[in-house]
């Protein structure tokens, strides 16, 4: 997989954005997720070409965030916070339902459709709204059991009416 | 800064109750050697900055925080105090050296790293006896190879990031890395790939555990079973300093020793690892002749035979690391009964003899603006290559390339590359004089044969005349080990060798320019190996390795240095400056009696001037590492 001319265009002109070259890479490699839903070897490579720096400092700085990934994940891949007021909320109940429903041992397990996986993450700052997910760019408050179940369905069925 | 005067203005310490006066920015760590007092390191490295990563070098310094501190990343003040031996640092390191052995394997009898191992030392001095810690160890698969001469071992490291430093600091080339930095990192290499770069190997002495080990030298000995002395590499012209290790008379491995004149400590994989030739069990051992085995007698009487009346049709091929000595015998022979032969030497460049005043290696430390021309410095002259990287990206050198190819010094994203066409350096040098990066000096001008493709003379000139209008001095880029010897001693010169049309060969080590010519009704091989390039030889005469024998190198910026053999061969091997006097005294040749090699060097230092350094050989190196007296356990 490679990344398109648009991606690589807008990967080259980060770095006046930033004090150091090295700043850019996070940004860089966000792109290139955004584009290839994960980082691949070829696709930190083309990362690293593009800002003229080392594919191995490139692979450093991808494996450190959890928000960028380097293994195949589902479709949709949530993010539940597990930090404490999220937990003191349930989120472990919510992490249990969630791991019941698409059907997963653990997280970044994707499920047998291939539509989802999940893992659980620290503080995404939205506190006041525990237990809290993100999912696809967006957050999802006050999650209930009732309410992940809704979640699951309707991207099952977007999924399917796609198909 | 320096003062107006140019001194650098000093500052006063105590450590441990010791005054100390050092130049200020001086790290405590560094200021306590100088007392001779030794700091527990693991991220630390005194050739690369400061990271502050490991915490084992904390000390108590007053005035200060009521809490340890690193001694490796703070500077030195005026008036401070530091304790390494007070309660709060004895027992900070103490703690420190608990949690680094949290999940360590503490697999030290299978380790190669044991008995010269930072990590089990620190605990031994300054560890607590037991762990208070029992939690589950982090478990990796193990050993991993990084390549086919090194060997990762995750469970061992300490992750103090000395290795992906040196990668990314000193060779620009981040092969190797950390993973998942955080509570689950690891180093790795880029995408898992073998390393493939040339300098690799330094990461085996870098690391301050037995985490990356050597798999060339794997189980062999434990450090203390082994003889050791230091030497002089013999695979190029750079000279790089070594230590060289034997175990039961073969040579088991090959270390760095540091000399900041040339190396700074690094040395690469080919001075590390291209040492096995020596023990090998298919050596030549005694001299054959018509392949059966002969006394040196008869070998020197079918040599002699063979080469009679050759005259300008004998040809002399010469192995890279000939040393001085030999070289100084072999002057002789072409003054004498030998004259109008032609010699070649092996893996040599086509520079003509320096001009006055060359460049050091040392020099680029203070060089304002490094020009490269016809040369990948990686390839021909490693280490260099490394000391051109320190000075661009640590001391602010500016960087010019005159080269056809991208080169990895082109990693540098300021360094301005000028792509000349091959054969055409001359003339791109030529238009360099009024360049922009050259306007502050000094100007270091490095400069190769482009592999053959460059005319050398007309490039000779061509930098001779931009060193002088731009005020700079010039190195050039000798390759072969004692090439910058055998021009002194007028063997070769700037045109290429050619031994084509020679009737009677001597093939001293692997034939140079890369074979026997096809006109030899009569060749003489003296080698360590038959190799298949030599063909069948008339006269088989056995050699020795560079680490077996006496005698001393002139590196590419004309320095002597001498060799310390470690392995002592035994008869009949023998020295090869005692072979060619023997040749010579059969030839008649007057003053090649020598009693001992002594008696040659001052000879030799006699009769060419570049040689004047061999009349005065050092007494050996005292042994490399200095035991310094460290701080108490707790
Ligand atoms: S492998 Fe060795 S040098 Fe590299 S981080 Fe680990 S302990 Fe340090
Ligand atoms: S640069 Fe040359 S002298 Fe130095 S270690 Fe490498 S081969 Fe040996
Ligand atoms: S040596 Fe000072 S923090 Fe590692």
């Amino acid at each position: 997989m490679a990344l398109s001319a648009r991606a690589i265009e807008e990967i080259r002109s980060l770095p006046p954005r930033f004090p150091h070259l090295r700043s850019a890479v996070p940004p860089a490699l966000d792109i290139a997720q955004e584009e290839l839903g994960r980082l691949t070897p070829e696709a930190m490579t083309e990362v690293a070409e593009a800002l003229g720096l080392d594919p191995g400092y490139v692979e450093g700085v991808a494996t450190f965030y959890t928000l960028l990934h380097t293994q195949p994940l589902g479709r949709h891949h949530l993010y539940v916070c597990t930090n404490l007021s999220c937990t003191l909320r349930g989120a472990e109940e919510i992490c249990h339902h969630l791991r019941r429903l698409i059907g997963v041992k653990e997280e970044r397990e994707i499920s047998a459709d291939g539509l989802f996986s999940y893992e659980e993450v620290e503080c995404l700052g939205a506190c006041e709204y525990a237990p809290m997910l993100r999912c696809d760019g967006r957050y999802y408050y006050d999650v209930t059991p009732q309410k992940l179940e809704a979640l699951i369905q309707g991207w099952r069925q977007e999924a399917g009416n796609g198909d | 800064m320096p003062e107006p005067n140019g001194a650098v203005p000093t500052v006063t310490l105590t450590i441990d109750g010791h005054q100390v006066t050092v130049p200020r920015g001086t790290l405590i760590v560094e200021a306590a050697k100088r007392v001779r007092i030794e700091i527990p390191v693991f991220c630390y490295h005194h050739k690369m900055d400061p990271v502050g990563a490991c915490r084992m070098c904390l000390v108590e310094i007053s005035p200060g925080p009521p809490r340890p501190q690193t001694a490796c990343t703070t500077p030195v003040a005026e008036g401070m105090v530091v304790r390494t031996n007070s309660p709060m640092a004895v027992s900070a390191r103490a703690d420190i050296l608990e949690y680094e052995l949290a999940n360590h394997p503490l697999d030290c009898p299978v380790c190669d790293k044991g008995g010269e191992c930072p990590l089990q030392d620190y605990t031994f001095r300054h560890g607590y006896p037991t762990s208070r810690i029992n939690a589950p160890r982090r478990h990796f698969l193990k050993p991993i190879p990084l390549s086919e001469r090194i060997a990762l071992d995750r469970e061992r490291c300490v992750l103090c990031y000395r290795c992906t430093r040196y990668y990314d600091e000193i060779t620009w080339d981040q092969e190797l890395t950390a993973d998942h930095r955080g509570a689950d990192s690891y180093i790795t290499s880029q995408f898992g790939q073998p390393l493939r770069s040339i300098f690799s190997g330094n990461i085996i002495d870098l690391c301050p555990v037995g985490a990356l080990t050597s798999r060339v030298w794997r189980f062999e000995a434990r450090p203390w079973d082994m003889a050791y002395t230091g030497s002089v590499c013999s695979r190029c012209a750079v000279g790089c300093n070594v230590t060289l290790w034997e175990r039961r008379n073969q040579l088991v491995r090959v270390t760095s020793r540091q000399n900041d004149e040339i190396d700074e400590g690094w040395i690469c994989d080919r001075g590390r690892f291209e040492y096995t030739e020596v023990n090998r069990p298919d050596r030549i051992r005694v001299p054959q002749v018509e392949g059966r085995e002969a006394t040196w007698d008869e070998a020197m009487e079918a040599l002699l035979d063979g080469i009679q009346g050759a005259g300008h049709r004998l040809g002399i091929s010469i192995r890279r690391d000939v040393t001085n000595e030999e070289l100084f015998c072999l002057w002789r022979l072409l003054q004498g009964p030998c004259r109008g032969a032609r010699v070649a030497l092996e893996g040599r460049t086509s520079l003509p003899a320096p001009g006055e005043d060359t460049l050091l290696i040392r020099d680029l430390d203070c060089a304002r603006a490094i020009v490269v021309v016809a040369s990948d410095t990686a390839d021909d002259v490693p280490i260099v290559n490394l000391r051109i990287k320190k000075a661009v990206s640590k001391l602010g050198a500016r960087l010019l390339i005159v080269h056809p190819d991208r080169l990895d010094l082109d990693r540098w994203p300021e360094a301005e590359h000028i792509r000349n066409r091959p054969g055409e350096a001359a003339a791109a040098v030529r238009e360099l004089a009024g360049h922009p990066l050259l306007q502050e000096g000094p100007v270091a001008i490095l400069w190769g044969d482009g592999r053959g493709s460059e005319d050398t003379r007309e490039l000779a000139a061509a930098v001779a005349e931009l060193a002088t209008r731009v005020g700079g001095r010039s190195m050039p880029l000798y390759r072969a080990t004692n090439e910058r010897g055998a021009l002194a001693a007028g063997l070769i010169s700037g045109v290429p060798d050619d031994l084509e049309g020679c009737e009677a060969v001597i093939c001293y080590g692997p034939p140079a320019p890369g074979r026997i010519p096809a006109s030899a009704r009569f060749v003489a091989v003296w080698d360590l190996l038959l190799r298949p390039e030599h063909g069948s030889p008339d006269v088989v005469l056995p050699a020795l390795g560079f680490a077996e024998t006496q005698g001393s190198y002139t590196n590419l910026e004309g320095r002597v240095q001498f060799l310390h053999p470690v392995l002592h061969p035994e008869p009949p091997l023998r020295e090869g400056w005692e072979v060619l006097c023997e040749l010579g005294q059969r030839l008649k040749v007057r003053e090649m009696d020598f009693v001992g090699i002594f008696q040659l060097q001052r000879a030799a230092a006699r009769a060419i001037p570049q040689f004047a350094a061999l009349a005065s050989p050092p007494e050996p190196e005292p042994q490399p590492t200095p035991v310094l007296y460290g701080p108490a356990r707790p």
